[in-house]
């Protein structure tokens, strides 16, 4: 204490003021604050505006994907059309292509037409193109199915073409259609006719979450179905590669790994590829597994492996921390009583760690999920998922798309009837992404566990 | 005991700065603080002590309300400084601390310069008007906390850059600045060596001559040493509350005799 | 699958080997399990692993290596090839492998008897018509060279296999019986299988370094082709992108500034978006929210963070595009003419904006609650208000974490694809205005690697160096930004 302390040194006749009086200078310190404070909330507020709009965007116009406009039409399946010779043999019916059975289509709608008094100047072949062009081809299975169908008249319920559809979802209006070469004002008239004698009608329509991919100039008929089993056969692959791997990393770097130059090597690994952007993996999957390993391009294996080493680093970084939460006094418990350090990790501390071990993968397998950059450069796109795959071993090794890839497989055709599409797939994703992690969370909730 | 440096003070009976009445802390369901009436003189050292966990940092933290930041915590009963109730609805807490300082266990300097530390509270309640005004109260509040000597070849530099003790008379001349004229210390010293305890309990002792200081140690010594008055808390209960000499010589409650003996803490 | 035969036939192996080792040690030791070092099942294990880990590492080897030496076999008997034009070898050599793999496939299917799969002459017979019928498409005639290397590709396969299956079955007997005959009650097998154990954990753990040492591999060796079909000064400087489209004409300009410019401009507007709005709601949340707002605002930006990149790629381009066409564009609400169509530097940007929110809000929050609390508590019993606490303690305090944090929110926007493939338009420009479109790094990656372009053309061979830029610089960022975010930790620790 060598410091001479002026204690004389008070401010002189510094006013003593009442806290009750909140003077000048507070009250602009707390504009400032209140200022401050509704910055924050802004920003939460805007935040949570975009996720209210994102939302509200992806159910409006995903929802109507959904529902598909159908026309209830009874069909005279004319023998000498079908099967002039009358042999009954399907493989003589087979040689009639689906151009034979459009003739059928138009002649059952001007029947129709008929019968409901409804008057348009437009000729059948013109009337057939308020129908989807998978029509033809839904009467041609029905009676490859059944022959003897032939020479009767059967109800089909068929869809209509997706300018029609969108008419009566509201994205395609008269105007719209001025100029459109295939369906007119004339159509629509019919239609809303038809609509009113409850022949046309909107309902569920289950072949967009089963169906396959149509061509581009089908969007009506287009399902997200095949991608959806692409998508697991990949999540399968994912899931046995990725969770043993991870897991064996993770205990290793964990319980076994010496504190030495390689170990801090693999550690610095981890933690970049945990960073390195998804699209880098693609390149790495195009050219180590199909340029030099020859593995199937689009192939759902291959997407699997690609996503496996892109998950890694996730589930990696997750084990680690459960297997860390594990307390050491079950180790040394363990140890104790004379248990080697591999049976200590394999007999107690894996099964305390695997709740948590479990959430991680399961998160990680959801990002795995949604992503799909990589996918596009092994070739999941561009490839129209038009059939399931055969067996298990196609499953993997055929050419297939993947949700995500599909999604963008539409989002690029130019027809918008694609895009409801498009969104209509985003909620079929996202219902799956949300079932993970709410499995994720319940298990966290059941598991959880304080030391 | 026998250690004990138990000079002979003058207590001169200052007028009451600080006056609580009836005060009781909850922490959720926790009754933390049970019915504490204490009068606090002005330009007097007061001690809290009692056993950790009795309630003397809470209640003193209650003096400047500093408990609002802690959103569990509820705080009744009658506070008053120089007679205006300080929980009164009128009363901003910003002001309040501005007028009452405080100083915490462990030296808590920002990791900006020293000149900065000792600045930050006369910028925020603009107490100076200008640069060279505020050069003054810096080197004012330096120099009150006796750091002046050792810092003022070095005023950019950062203050953890400082040794512990030094670190605490950072603190201590941070809000020394603002010109408060209450100063609340809790527990100022735990985390010093005996050296620079020496230093801020002397430096304690010379702030009595400006402010009302309320100390809350777990040190009886310290308690012996710094203060003129001491209240002796033990489970959120006031139980005695007297000249400093007294308690540690003649406690009329066998609590605090227990406590200041050493049989119970 | 003959493979998967051969997978079953080893584990087959492999179990006999587990029964046979665990019941020899319980006879060895006289039927009493306690008198042999390790508990029973080890002896058992141990012959099971031996019998099984040396063979399938030699079958994967082998499946490896196999293609290889394959390709050398055949490559003489390509003679109208340039053997040093790799592009056209690769293209023939894989044609020799369909084929091969197409008379395979229709042999097992029957439209070709083996007789007849061994004689087929090319001019004879209408290979890829043949081979069409069992749906191997093949893209061009398959001329006499060809078939005759498809010919000998398949008789050397076909010898390989066998070779290797029956030394793999050989090696993994071998193992098995090595292991059997070593079983004694004081064999210490679990010693030994732990250690079998410990070194399967630990490659493992090397998938890591394999895995980035795949990345760079892929990528340096196509970057070296690329710079030898195109100067690298040309790629570095170049200030125009206009890939010809013919396929393979020196008329391509592949400079990669343009698409630096439009990969950096989009960072920018995002994080411009995203640094301001994830920034304050870390605040508020740390600072200012009571555990209830917290524990509902928390989850709820963090939904953001869960929607996958494709869901805010189609928001980009069906939704944001044309809301700020009919704001900007010709004709629109504020009368200004800026924007040309619905994709746009703004379009990405602000979509990769909001997507960037929770990055950097959860990351901010972090680093905000490791400012110590006694720093506020400073701060506050002089009188500071909490925004005059935060913003002058806790946020320098708090400074160099949140700049690690926005670095790591820039590498990710600089590696963001499917935004900028859908949002931000396909032109490469060098233009200062936000409203235009303009291109990345990654989207043309994308562009240029899935059109129908020959993989050994500059045109295809130039996304592998946009990719190890891309890697180059997103490493970077994240080595610093983790650099940074350490060195704070450790202040506070």
């Amino acid at each position: 204490m060598t410091d001479t302390t002026p204690l004389d040194a008070a401010p002189a006749g510094k006013p003593t003021k009442s806290i009750l009086v909140e003077d000048e200078r507070t009250r602009a310190r707390n504009r400032a604050e209140a200022r401050f404070r509704a910055y924050g909330i802004a920003a939460i507020a805007i935040a949570a505006t975009f996720l209210v709009i994102l939302l509200a965007t992806i159910v409006v116009r995903g929802v109507p994907a959904f529902t598909q406009t159908y026309m209830t039409l009874d069909v005279t399946l004319e023998a000498n059309a079908l099967d002039p010779n009358g042999t009954g043999d399907r493989d003589e019916i087979a040689k009639v292509t689906t151009f034979g059975y459009q003739p059928l289509i138009g002649q059952a709608l001007v029947s129709l037409l008929e019968e409901q008094r409804i008057e348009t100047p437009l000729p059948p072949p013109a009337l057939i193109l308020m129908l989807s062009q998978s029509a033809p081809a839904v009467l041609r299975d029905a009676v490859l199915d059944d022959p003897s169908l032939i020479g009767q008249t059967v109800t089909f319920e068929l869809l209509t073409s997706s300018r029609a559809d969108g008419y009566f979802k509201g994205r395609v209006t008269r105007e719209s259609l001025a100029r459109d070469r295939n369906l007119g004002p004339p159509h629509l008239d019919i239609l809303d006719q038809l609509a009113e004698s409850g022949h046309v009608e909107r309902r569920f329509n289950l072949d967009f979450i089963t169906g396959s991919d149509a061509s581009e100039s089908r969007p009506e008929s287009a399902g997200i179905g095949v991608s959806m089993i692409g998508s697991f056969f990949m999540m399968l692959v994912v899931l046995f590669l990725s969770l043993p791997i991870g897991v064996a990393a993770s205990i290793y770097l964990e319980e076994f790994a010496p504190q030495n130059r390689f170990t801090d090597f693999i550690e610095v690994n981890i933690s970049n590829l945990a960073a390195v952007p998804s699209i880098v993996f693609g390149i790495l999957g195009l050219a180590i597994f199909i340029q030099v390993m020859h593995l199937p391009q689009s192939a759902p294996l291959v997407g699997g492996l690609v996503l496996t080493l892109m998950t890694l680093p996730t589930i990696i970084i997750s084990t680690r921390a459960s297997l860390k939460s594990v307390p050491p006094s079950i180790r040394e418990a363990a140890l104790g009583v004379g248990a080697s350090k591999m049976q200590t990790v394999f007999h107690h501390v894996l099964p305390l760690a695997m709740p948590g071990i479990l959430t991680g993968t399961i998160i990680g397998l959801a990002q795995a999920l949604g992503e799909t950059a990589p996918l596009l450069l092994i070739g999941m796109v561009g490839f129209i998922a038009s059939n399931y795959p055969a067996g298990v071993a196609e499953g993997f090794l055929d050419p297939n798309s993947a949700m995500p890839a599909q999604i963008y497989e539409w989002a690029k055709r130019a027809d918008p009837a694609y895009y409801e599409r498009a969104w209509g797939g985003i909620i079929v994703l996202l219902v799956f992404l949300m079932s993970m992690n709410l499995l994720a969370i319940l298990l966290r909730r059941r598991f959880e566990r304080r030391w | 005991m026998d250690d004990l440096r138990l000079i002979e003070r003058a207590v001169d009976m200052n007028e009451t700065k600080i006056s609580a009445n009836g005060v009781q802390v909850y922490y959720g369901d926790n009754h933390a603080i049970k019915d504490v009436n204490v009068e606090i003189a002005d330009k007097t050292v007061t001690a809290f002590i009692g056993p950790s966990g009795c309630g003397k940092s809470t209640f003193l933290r209650c003096l400047n309300r500093m408990n609002d930041t802690i959103s569990v915590a509820r705080v009744e009963g009658d506070i008053r400084i120089d007679g205006e109730d300080i929980y009164d609805k009128r009363v901003d807490p910003v002001q309040l601390r501005a007028k009452v300082g405080m100083v915490f266990q462990k030296p808590n300097p920002f990791p900006k310069s020293i000149y900065d530390n000792v600045a930050y509270g006369p910028k925020i309640h603009g107490l100076a008007r200008n640069k060279a005004e505020l050069d003054e109260i810096v080197e004012r509040a330096l120099r009150r906390a006796a750091l002046w000597n050792e810092a003022k070849d070095r005023l950019q530099e950062p203050g953890t850059g400082l040794s512990g003790g030094q670190q605490q008379r950072l603190c201590i001349a941070r809000a020394v600045a603002t010109e408060p004229e209450v100063l609340l210390m809790d527990e100022p010293c735990s985390a010093l060596d005996p050296i620079a305890t020496a230093q801020v309990e002397e430096l304690i002792d010379e702030l009595r001559q400006s402010y009302s200081v309320v100390i809350v140690t777990h040190s009886m010594q310290q308690a012996a040493r710094v203060s003129q008055m001491t209240a002796f808390f033990h489970l959120g209960n006031l139980v005695e509350y007297d000249e400093t000499g007294t308690i540690f010589t003649n406690p009329s409650d066998p609590r605090t005799e227990s406590y200041i003996s050493g049989r119970i803490g | 699958m003959a493979l998967s035969w051969l997978f079953g036939l080893l584990v087959l192996i492999a179990v006999a080997g587990f029964f046979a080792g665990r019941s020899k040690s319980v006879a060895s030791a006289g039927g009493d399990a306690r008198g042999l070092h390790s508990r029973p099942n080890y002896y058992g294990w141990h012959v099971a692993l031996n019998a099984l880990v040396p063979a399938l590492l030699l079958l994967v080897l082998w499946l490896l290596i196999q293609p290889f030496v394959l390709n050398r076999a055949v490559m003489p008997m390509l003679s109208s090839v340039d053997v040093n034009d790799r592009g056209t070898m690769s293209l023939v050599l894989s044609d020799v492998r369909r084929v091969a793999e197409g008379i395979d496939i229709a042999i097992t299917e029957g439209a070709i008897s083996p007789d007849e799969a061994r004689d087929i002459q090319a001019d004879v017979m209408d290979v890829r018509a043949r081979l069409a019928e069992v749906g191997v498409a093949l893209g061009s005639d398959v001329s006499i060279e060809t078939l005759s290397a498809a010919q000998r590709y398949r008789a050397l396969a076909y010898t390989g296999t066998s070779v290797m299956t029956i030394l793999v079955l050989i090696v993994s007997l071998v193992g098995g019986v090595i292991a059997y005959r070593l079983v004694r009650p004081d064999f210490r097998s679990r010693n030994v299988v732990e250690f079998g154990v410990r070194m399967l954990l630990l490659s493992a753990a090397s998938i890591a370094i394999l895995t980035t040492v795949g990345i760079v591999l892929s990528l340096v060796f196509n970057t070296v082709e690329f710079f030898r079909l195109y100067p690298a000064t040309d790629f570095f400087f170049g200030l125009n992108w206009a890939p010809s489209f013919s396929g393979r004409g020196g008329a391509s300009e592949l400079g990669i500034l343009p698409l630096l410019w439009g990969t950096l401009y989009i960072s920018v507007v995002a994080l411009a978006v995203a640094v301001p709005i994830g920034l304050f709601s870390a605040i508020y949340l740390s600072e200012y929210a009571t555990k209830r707002v917290r524990s509902i605002v928390k989850p709820m930006i963090e939904v953001l963070a869960g929607i996958p990149t494709i869901v805010y790629g189609l928001f980009a381009l069906l939704t944001v595009g044309p809301v700020l066409v009919s704001a900007f564009g010709e004709g629109g609400v504020l009368g200004v003419s800026w924007m040309g169509g619905g994709t746009a530097v703004m379009t990405a940007g602000l979509v990769m904006g909001i997507m960037l929110i929770p990055f950097v809000s959860s990351l901010s929050d972090d680093i905000i609650n490791a400012v110590p609390q006694s720093m506020r508590d400073g701060s506050l019993g002089l009188g500071a208000t909490r925004s005059e606490t935060v913003r002058q303690v806790v946020l320098p305090a708090a400074l160099p974490g949140i700049v690690g944090a926005i670095l790591l929110a820039a590498s990710r926007a600089i590696g963001e694809t499917m935004i900028v493939v859908l949002g931000a338009g396909a032109a490469a420009r060098l233009s200062m205005n936000p409203f235009d479109a303009m291109t990345t790094i990654t989207a043309k990656i994308v562009s240029q690697l899935t059109g129908d372009a020959d993989f050994s053309s500059p045109e295809a061979l130039v996304a592998f160096s946009l990719g190890m830029t891309l890697f180059v610089i997103t490493l970077g960022l994240n080595v610093f930004a983790l650099w940074i975010v350490r060195r704070y930790r450790e202040q506070y620790e």
